[in-house]
């Protein structure tokens, strides 16, 4: 392949995989709202609501506060936009493999993540609003409260990889390739099930969805750090929204639930293609539906240092069991 | 689930049907005049308005024929939403300003004041036609 | 950052109102905070003043009537209650014994509403909004029975002076014990998802506690009273209607949880088990309700001109679900109140949200406002317009320009 032929393919890769990571990013968050409305006795609004919900954003007008910075008001919604849909590209997509990649890509995923993050503060502490003030300093306690158990997460799966002789396991591609229930006994698929647990907990952080929502808090901040976005801005906030649900859920499928159908039932290549995005798919909304849309309809709000406690604490010690019982299972395995 | 006793009746709500009064269309049709000349081709239906009580107080219904133009209706009127024209000895009612406290129909010697079943009323108009009863 | 402790301790300040998500009426609080904590707390109200008062002092008792009952929008028949009361010591008018329980029976269908109401919005202010939802759905049992028995849902317009205007008739009743039995069966549901959810009990449990002399010292009434320990409530205290009948004893926290802590989520106990002991009561009311009239005088007419010769002033008390309420009338041969005072149960609260609050977390402050069940609309009795500034009045004057009013009233 030329050199042409590889960057074609790869800015090729890049525009699917964004208006994959949008169209379908936007589908789930109206599944979500879906799946929210009939466990709370709604009706509720159609699945295509939230494309509804960002064209009419896109249509509106752009306001900037007064005491804003603008340049950074108005970059920090295409900042976490963009680094959302760079963390697409590390990730498998059923059979697909990602469009960029490599070794260690895992730990790089694990950095991108926090580049949303990190643009909703920077837009929230340039909003010049006392509530996106106190919203941005909440994002940064959360953010760096969910890392320490995302963190034992992800490396334990990693680790145990490694332990069982795969080469270059901190690759996403290896992870996905080599699904790690396989190479545990008994004793460490409990612990993966600690992990696949601490993951869907961190999945509603990650989103800023109830209870680990105090970034935003409707009632409290009035919607803390995007307070003051409105129009175009604010779509862009909430595309970013909708690539973040699709890259959690499918960092979750990766690290978690890689199988494909095509590795269990014989069929055509363009077929097993197909069939394996259909079943990713599922897979997503199996995640969307436990660690987004059950969670965040069945319990209340915690106050910012509770949210600390539960994820240092709590989620900690609980990822440094399962981590233990894993590295227990690989000392069983005789490795 | 003891400490998240909400858990168990979510999951049965999921497969239930939902509580709320359902609108006239399951979701806001793109033109809601051309939703509205479908369901009178009979190519649409839409869900009729919830039931009421008997008895109930909606929109005041007034019969001029048997008005004697007394205005006590206006007398009693906590909102001051009747208008008596003193020449005619008619009344007229600003539905928009009514709050149905049905007061008006009690003390009306000659019974041309009841209260009918109608409630939804909303308009941009405050002074829409169907909003004055004369 | 600077190396001057006294500035990193410089305290920001936050401004909640006088719209915002967190309030559903409109008060102006500002926040003296240091990170998340409340160091000082200051609320301004007055922000949704309408001239209420002013309204009825030129209108005749019977539009007055149905007027109060827009003082609040969930009490439909407490300011009602309170008036025609006022009006019927003032004119001796004797209420015939049924209109009594039909009213007790309205007020506590009222008080069910009123708490469950409240249920759905305390959850929604922890971010829980499928409580709310689910308190709401069972709600509407209670608002589709008044609205079969009053006609109306929100504002009933049942009240009248001397008695009510409907009566219920034989095949209402069906529904009424239907509506009783649904909230009995739900009973042990509502405090099972309330009181045992663990995120409720974080979020409510030593937040926000008023302690009993706080609580006595501020005047607090009703519920927030209740929840602090204070054992008070009008209907035993001082019975009225057909509560000196029935056998009701005030919900204090203790009775089901073992202990007062005066927090949020005694007072969620309260009101959750004042919902049963309204169903108890309308149940007492339902066996004991005698026959005969409703009103003391059917024609509104003849009511009409027994005003002009009414003299004097009375005081009409009653327990709305947020605590008392209470309307002075003073009537002078005239067919409208010469004074007409209103004092909504959320006045003699609303102070208590300053101890409260004090030492809370910004995270607390929308539970803690919903926590006392503030209705500011009925509150809000003064306005100042004349000039851009609120200066604070001490006591002494505000007592000189009482005085100098009732001078100029009754000159």
């Amino acid at each position: 392949m030329t050199l042409i032929e590889t960057i074609l393919a790869a800015v090729g890769g890049t525009v699917a995989m964004a208006v994959f990571g949008i169209v379908a990013g936007l589908f789930f968050l109206g599944v979500d709202r879906k799946f929210a409305a009939l466990m709370q006795a709604r009706i509720g609004p159609p699945l295509r609501q939230p494309f509804i919900d960002a064209a009419k954003l896109m249509r509106k007008e752009n306001i900037v506060p007064e005491n804003a910075i603008p340049w950074i008001f108005n970059g920090a919604p295409i900042l976490a936009l963009a680094s959302a849909i760079t963390i697409l590209l590390y990730l498998p997509v059923g059979s697909i493999m990602p469009v960029l990649g490599g070794a260690g890509d895992l730990i790089l995923v694990m950095y991108l993540l926090t580049i949303p993050a990190l643009a909703m503060v920077v837009g929230g502490f340039a909003s010049g609003s006392p509530y996106a003030t106190v919203g941005a300093q909440r994002e940064m306690v959360i953010l760096i409260a969910y890392e320490l158990p995302l963190a034992i997460a992800i490396i334990a799966i990693a680790w145990r990889l490694s332990m069982a002789g795969i080469a270059d396991p901190f690759s996403l591609t290896t992870i996905a390739a080599n699904p790690v229930w396989g190479v545990v006994g008994p004793v460490g698929a409990v612990g993966l099930l600690i992990l696949l647990g601490i993951l869907a907990w961190v999945t509603p952080a990650e989103l800023s969805r109830i209870p680990f929502d105090a970034q935003e808090a409707e009632t409290e901040l009035a919607g803390g750090l995007l307070v003051e976005y409105s129009g175009k801005n604010f779509a862009l906030f909430y595309l970013a929204q909708a690539v973040k649900t699709i890259v959690m859920a499918a960092l979750a499928v990766a690290l978690f639930l890689p199988w494909n159908l095509s590795s269990f039932v014989a069929m055509a290549p363009a077929v097993a293609v197909a069939a394996d995005f259909v079943f990713f798919l599922a897979k997503v909304l199996l995640v969307v539906f436990f660690s987004i849309s059950l969670i965040r309809v069945s319990m209340a709000r915690f106050r910012i240092n509770q949210i600390v406690s539960i994820y240092w604490v709590w989620l900690g010690l609980a990822g440094f069991v399962g981590l233990a019982l894993v590295m227990i299972d690989a000392i069983l395995a005789g490795v | 689930m003891a400490t998240l006793p909400m858990i168990p009746e979510l999951l049965r709500q999921l497969f239930r049907t939902p509580a709320t009064n359902a609108f006239p269309a399951k979701y806001l049709p793109s033109s809601v005049t051309e939703f509205l000349a479908k369901v009178g081709r009979g190519e649409a239906a839409i869900h009729p308005p919830v039931p009421v009580p008997k008895d109930f107080r909606g929109k005041i219904t007034y019969d001029p024929t048997g008005c004697t133009g007394c205005s006590l209706c206006a007398k009693v009127c906590p909102a001051h939403a009747i208008e008596v024209l003193k020449d005619e000895k008619r009344i007229r009612i600003y539905v928009s300003q009514c709050i149905f406290c049905s007061q008006c129909t009690d003390i009306c010697p000659k019974g041309s004041l009841a209260m009918s079943d109608a409630f939804l009323l909303a308009d941009e108009n405050r002074y829409a036609d169907h909003l004055i009863v004369e | 950052m600077s190396d001057d402790p006294q500035k990193k301790m410089t305290p920001y300040t936050v401004p909640i109102g006088p719209t915002h998500p967190a309030l559903k009426e409109p008060v102006m609080f500002t926040f003296q905070m240091n990170g998340e904590q409340i160091l000082k707390a200051d609320f301004a109200p007055g922000q949704t003043h309408r001239g209420i008062e002013w309204m009825g002092m030129r209108r005749n008792p019977v539009q007055i009537v149905h007027l109060t009952d827009r003082i609040c929008g969930i009490c439909g028949v407490s300011h009602s209650l309170a008036f025609a009361r006022a009006m019927e010591q003032i004119m001796e008018i004797e209420v015939p014994e049924r209109a009594d329980y039909v009213r007790t029976i309205i007020a506590e269908f009222e008080r069910i509403q009123s708490h469950l109401l409240w249920a759905g919005v305390a959850a929604h202010e922890l971010g829980f909004d499928t409580l709310l939802h689910l308190t709401w759905r069972v709600r509407e049992q209670a608002m589709d029975t008044i609205e079969l028995l009053t006609g109306n849902r929100v504002n009933y317009g049942i009240i009248q002076v001397g008695g009510v205007r409907r009566d219920f008739t034989p095949d209402q009743f069906p529904a009424i014990e239907e509506t009783l039995q649904y909230y009995s069966d739900l009973k042990s549901k509502l405090l099972k998802i309330f009181l045992e959810d663990k995120t409720i009990q974080m979020r409510c449990r030593d937040c926000g506690v008023l302690s009993y002399d706080d609580a006595l010292k501020l005047c607090t009434v009703g519920p927030t009273a209740r929840a602090s320990g204070l054992n008070m409530d009008v209907r035993v205290d001082y019975p009225f209607a057909a509560y000196g009948d029935l056998a009701i004893e005030p919900i204090l926290p203790d009775a089901y949880m073992g202990e007062t802590r005066g927090d949020v989520f005694d007072r969620i106990v309260v009101r959750l088990l004042e919902v049963d002991q309204s169903v108890d009561i309308i149940r007492q009311c339902l066996d004991r309700m005698p026959a005969g009239e409703v009103i003391a005088e059917p024609k509104l007419a003849k009511l009409l001109n027994q005003f002009k010769k009414a003299h004097g002033e009375a005081l009409g008390r009653h327990e709305a679900p947020r605590g008392e309420v209470l309307h002075y009338v003073r009537m002078d041969g005239k067919e409208h109140p010469t004074s007409w005072k209103v004092k909504a149960s959320s006045y003699s609260n609303l102070m208590s949200w300053i101890p409260m609050l004090e030492g809370e977390q910004i995270a607390d402050i929308p539970i803690i406002v919903a926590s006392i069940d503030p209705c500011l609309s009925c509150t809000d009795r003064v306005a100042v317009v004349r000039s851009g500034e609120r200066g604070i009045m001490t006591k002494e004057e505000l007592h000189r320009l009482s005085v100098e009013k009732t001078r100029r009233l009754s000159a």
